[in-house]
């Protein structure tokens, strides 16, 4: 490649590939018949495309507008290795808007000179790209006015195609209160077979995407940065685990930083994703309505968690409501109906035979597990252990763990307790006065509970967690 | 002539012997005082002056050279006023020493009378071991100079008194000594009612009056049963500082040894009033968040113990855990470890002792409201985080348990039935305090080293599993695991139970590690 450019001797066609003459519009026709040189020259000139959006300032009009005015991405980079690529480019308006900046220019010029480099950068990072030349791009952000040329993601793309997403958007601010019904309706959606979509902020965004992968379902996380730090450092475990089960995407390249710009630009894809979008927790003045907005826009159905009526959190919410925009949101299964899916899971603590996985451990399979049946023999920590070794485990299936129901596998005072937090987040002392059990009492139960994954604690509230997040009334 | 008296002198806790030679000879009519003395003791030379005037003598109008052996040693304060003034007296010939082992020790006012010192209890324990039979003190420290047995102690209003007690039954002069009246132009003051401080000296709490945080009482009922040091976390208003205020009720009263120990380090640090005898009760000091190093850890010129060493045996309350100076806070480490404080000085180092029980309190973030169910909170996201690394992760690995007060509901302050009072945990406490020192050989269970932790809590087969399942769940460490063994003992203490239980296990369990808050992971 190195001597004689990028795209061999002859140098770049002068042919726009795909018909993408509007300087607007990169749109291709998938599954277009290519004859074997065509799909060559395609896969030339997806690469070159890849190449121009890693480049830090180049966006889907700069890309466009440098693709319409030479034809081809390839011959972009093949004129920019050469120096000749800032003679005739812009139109004079553009010009005068300053549309490809020298900072810009360099930065094409630098990425030219070694293209490979930089594919080899992406592929070192893990990072895999679509583009719109691409027959499998995503036929759900097709639907964008101004579809991103090129998206940069990690993980498994096929959580783009979801037949079903649902998006859950709130404030960084969360109130446990706030978090908890995020987790709750990430966590029935996801036992639904429904893809949770989300930003991958703290708060709303976080519990959502945890709580869906806590179910066992998938996650897809629209980011607003570059996939080098994909989110804030406290949620570098959870992207982790997002990438196990689900993808993180964004239309920035690897290195590039989060700015003010970047996240509404985000939200739109985050809208584009999902099927409706949930807005959980949003003060008067948040990012999620910008998210609300795009989903009115784009005709996305939009529902939205009251809250409390006095809580400034969700004066963003309430709004959403009285203006008439969102509809309340009535839970997962309501959600579910509504949208018009076929609903595959049972509530847990109904009946048996359902979606429901229980991530923290199977205590029937689990050889901890063994622990507590061997204590619930001597001290009385009776029907510990759930419905029995290998009652109904299907892990080595790949399938959810086990089906049984949460509560009746639990000892009484912990099935006393876990029914209380069930409702909702709860601090001890009003545990406490609930149950009458004592402080020690209390607290070895919640632990025992927090060991099974029903239960987790946040600063002074219990919270739950798990299965019990799907026994919700 | 020349007179040679003994004296003594403070050196960190200990008391060390102090030579006060006077030279009365013919010259110019100055005093000079050699022997490393400070500001305050330079000016002895006037307080003397006033004292032998006044009470009289004649000052005599001569070279008086004073010299403090030995001349190696810095000292400082007024403890040897007395001392200077009756050794001019005898080498000025106006008493004639009687002879026997007499030692004296005050500070002069200008009438004559003799004004309490900081640190007569050690420093007597010093002169008795050196073999004095008698000691003149002045009068407001004679209840703590008491303390020492063995010899006899001459409580001194006035030079009068000293004077007396040197030149024993036959001094004629000495007899005829008098007391100046104090000429009180502005009245008369009741200076001791005078001491007792008006800010700073809040009452101690009774748990009767602390409405709601049933969960946090059990905290600290836990924490101070076992001597854990103990983390409040929780919003304005939770009522931390409250519940942090009934310590001193729930604590049980020092023992001897420690009694005199605790007595020591009051009488060093000037603490004792006039009067005071033996400490009983177990201090409680709460300094404020702006304190600095010494006056936290202990040193300065003076070579002071620090509110740490003041706490020595009882509880250090650090309000506002989050907003005191790192630097400070990290001098903390190695007391609360090791139990004591080394004051190291270029002439050799200092040690205080230290064993103190931790309480912290602390907001969830700068406004406060982080977490809180009703309020949002103020701050930009992370800050929280941040907010908590201010204070470094070793010292919050010494924090045993974390307790997290949620804001009271109005309800509970008007409603429900009335609190338990401290009287009745207290008992409890104390039970289980005897309980864990008889059988830990006199520690509290927070001072179990693991591998005793371990032994001393005989688990069965079954919990040590459990305990296994906790730790593998939680990812805890060594130190974390050590942590809820020596809890879970107490907590089995409380409960009057020789064995520990899984249930033990998981309650103490739940008393959160407070070095968790740091991982933000968890926390998201």
């Amino acid at each position: 490649m190195l001597g004689v450019g990028p795209f061999g001797p002859r140098g770049p066609e002068a042919q726009p590939v795909g018909g993408g003459r509007d300087a607007h519009s990169l749109r291709t026709r998938p599954g277009a018949p290519f004859r074997s040189s065509e799909v060559e020259t395609l896969a030339e000139e997806r690469q070159a495309w890849v190449v121009l959006a890693t480049v830090d300032g180049v966006g889907e009009r700069t890309l466009a507008h440098l693709v319409a005015t030479h034809g081809t991405a390839r011959r972009v980079l093949w004129l920019a290795a050469r120096g000749r690529l800032g003679r005739g480019l812009a139109s004079e308006p553009e010009r005068r808007r300053g549309v490809l900046a020298a900072a810009t220019l360099a930065g094409i010029e630098a990425a030219a000179q070694d293209p490979g480099a930089r594919l080899a950068a992406l592929a070192a990072a893990a990072v895999w790209t679509v583009t719109l030349l691409d027959a499998d791009y995503p036929a759900r952000l097709q639907t964008l006015l101004v579809p991103p040329p090129v998206l940069f993601g990690q993980g498994d793309p096929r959580a783009l195609d979801a037949p079903r997403a649902v998006a859950i958007v709130g404030t960084r601010r969360a109130s446990p209160a706030g978090r908890f019904e995020a987790s709750r309706a990430a966590a029935g959606l996801a036992a639904r077979g429904v893809t949770v979509v989300s930003g991958l902020a703290i708060g709303i965004d976080g519990a959502a995407h945890a709580a869906a992968l806590e179910a066992g379902g998938t996650t897809l996380a629209a980011i607003g940065a570059g996939h080098a730090r994909p989110g804030p450092a406290a949620h570098r475990a959870l992207v982790r685990r997002i990438l196990e089960r689900g993808a993180v995407i964004g239309e920035l390249p690897p290195a590039a930083r989060a700015s003010r710009g970047t996240y509404p630009r985000r939200n739109r894809l985050i809208v584009a994703l999902a099927d409706a979008v949930l807005v959980v927790e949003a003060p008067a003045r948040s990012g999620a309505l910008i998210t609300a907005h795009l989903a009115m826009e784009q005709g996305v159905p939009l529902y939205v968690v009251p809250g409390r009526a006095t809580s400034e959190l969700s004066a963003g919410c309430r709004a959403l409501l009285d203006e008439g925009s969102g509809h309340a949101f009535g839970g997962a299964r309501e959600l579910c109906r509504e949208l018009g899916w076929e609903d595959t899971s049972v509530d847990v603590g109904q009946s048996g035979g359902g979606a429901v996985v229980d991530p923290a451990g199977c205590l029937t399979c689990d050889p901890a597990a063994a622990v507590f049946s061997s204590d619930a023999a001597r001290d009385g920590f009776a029907g510990l252990t759930g419905t029995g070794p290998g009652a109904a485990c299907r892990v080595a299936a790949g399938g959810p763990r086990h089906d049984a129901a949460v509560l009746p596998a639990l000892s009484m005072p912990e099935r006393e307790v876990a029914r209380i937090v069930a409702r909702g987040p709860i601090t001890m002392d009003q545990l406490l006065d609930a149950t009458r059990a004592s402080p020690g009492e209390l607290a070895a139960t919640l632990t025992l509970l927090q060991l099974r994954g029903l239960v987790r604690s946040m600063g002074p509230l219990y919270l739950p967690a798990g299965r019990l997040l799907l026994t919700a009334p | 002539m020349l007179a040679t008296l003994i004296t003594a002198v403070v050196d960190g806790l200990e008391g060390a012997l102090v030579r006060v030679e006077v030279d009365v000879a013919p010259g110019l009519p100055v005093c000079q005082i050699v022997g490393l003395p400070d500001a305050a003791l330079s000016e002895a030379r006037e307080r003397v002056r006033g004292a032998i005037r006044n009470s009289g003598f004649l000052y005599p109008q001569q070279r008086i050279t004073v010299n403090l052996a030995p001349a190696g040693r810095r000292k400082h304060g007024a403890a040897y006023d007395v001392a200077i003034a009756v050794g001019i007296l005898v080498a000025s010939g106006q008493v004639a020493a009687s002879g026997g082992d007499w030692a004296l020790l005050g500070e002069l006012s200008l009438s004559g009378a003799v004004h309490p010192v900081a640190g007569v209890l050690p420093m007597v324990h010093t002169l008795a071991r050196a073999g004095a039979r008698r000691v003149g003190v002045p009068a407001a420290n004679a209840a703590e100079a008491a303390l020492v047995d063995g010899l006899e102690i001459e409580p001194l209003l006035g030079l009068d008194d000293a004077a007396r007690l040197v030149a024993g039954p036959r001094g004629r002069r000495a007899a005829k000594a008098t007391r100046a009246a104090f000429v009180a132009v502005s009245g008369t003051f009741d200076e001791r009612a005078a001491g007792a401080a008006l800010v700073g000296s809040d009452p101690p709490v009774d748990l009767a009056d602390v409405r709601g945080q049933a969960a946090a009482r059990w905290g600290l009922e836990v924490a101070l049963a076992g001597g854990h040091s103990l983390l409040l976390v929780g919003p304005p208003g939770a009522g931390k500082t409250l519940l942090a205020r009934t310590i001193p009720g729930l604590l049980p009263p020092l023992d001897e040894r420690e009694a005199l120990e605790v007595t020591v380090i009051a009488s060093v640090a000037g603490l004792l009033g006039p009067g005071d005898g033996l400490r009983r009760a177990r201090p409680f000091r709460a300094p404020h968040h702006t304190a600095s190093y010494p006056a936290l850890v202990g040193g300065g010129p003076r070579l002071a113990p620090g509110e740490v060493s003041l706490a020595h045996t009882g509880v250090l309350f650090l309000d506002e855990l989050a907003e005191f100076d790192r630097d400070v806070l990290e001098a903390l480490r190695q007391p609360l470890e090791e139990g004591s404080v080394v004051i190291a000085r270029a002439q050799g180092s200092l040690r205080f002792p230290a064993q103190v029980q931790l309480v912290a309190a602390m907001n969830p973030c700068r406004c406060g409201y982080h977490g809180d169910p009703e309020r949002a909170c103020t701050c930009p996201p992370g800050e929280p985080e941040r907010y908590v690394r201010r204070i470094s992760g070793p010292l919050l690995d010494r924090l045993d348990l974390r307790v997290e007060m949620p804001r009271v509901r109005p309800a509970d302050l008007l409603l429900g039935p009335d609190p338990e009072p401290s009287a009745a945990a207290a008992v409890r406490i104390a039970s289980a305090r005897e309980r864990a020192q008889s059988r830990n050989g006199g520690r509290l269970n927070a001072r179990l080293a693991g591998r005793e932790a371990v032994e001393l809590c005989r688990l069965a087969p079954s919990a040590r599993e459990l305990l296994a399942v906790v730790a593998a769940r939680r990812s805890l460490s060594a130190r974390g695991v050590h942590r809820i063994l020596r809890v879970a003992r107490t907590i089995a203490d409380l409960a009057d139970r020789e064995a520990v239980l899984e249930a033990d296990l998981l309650a103490a369990a739940d008393l959160r590690d407070p070095a968790a808050a740091l991982r933000p992971e968890l926390a998201a």
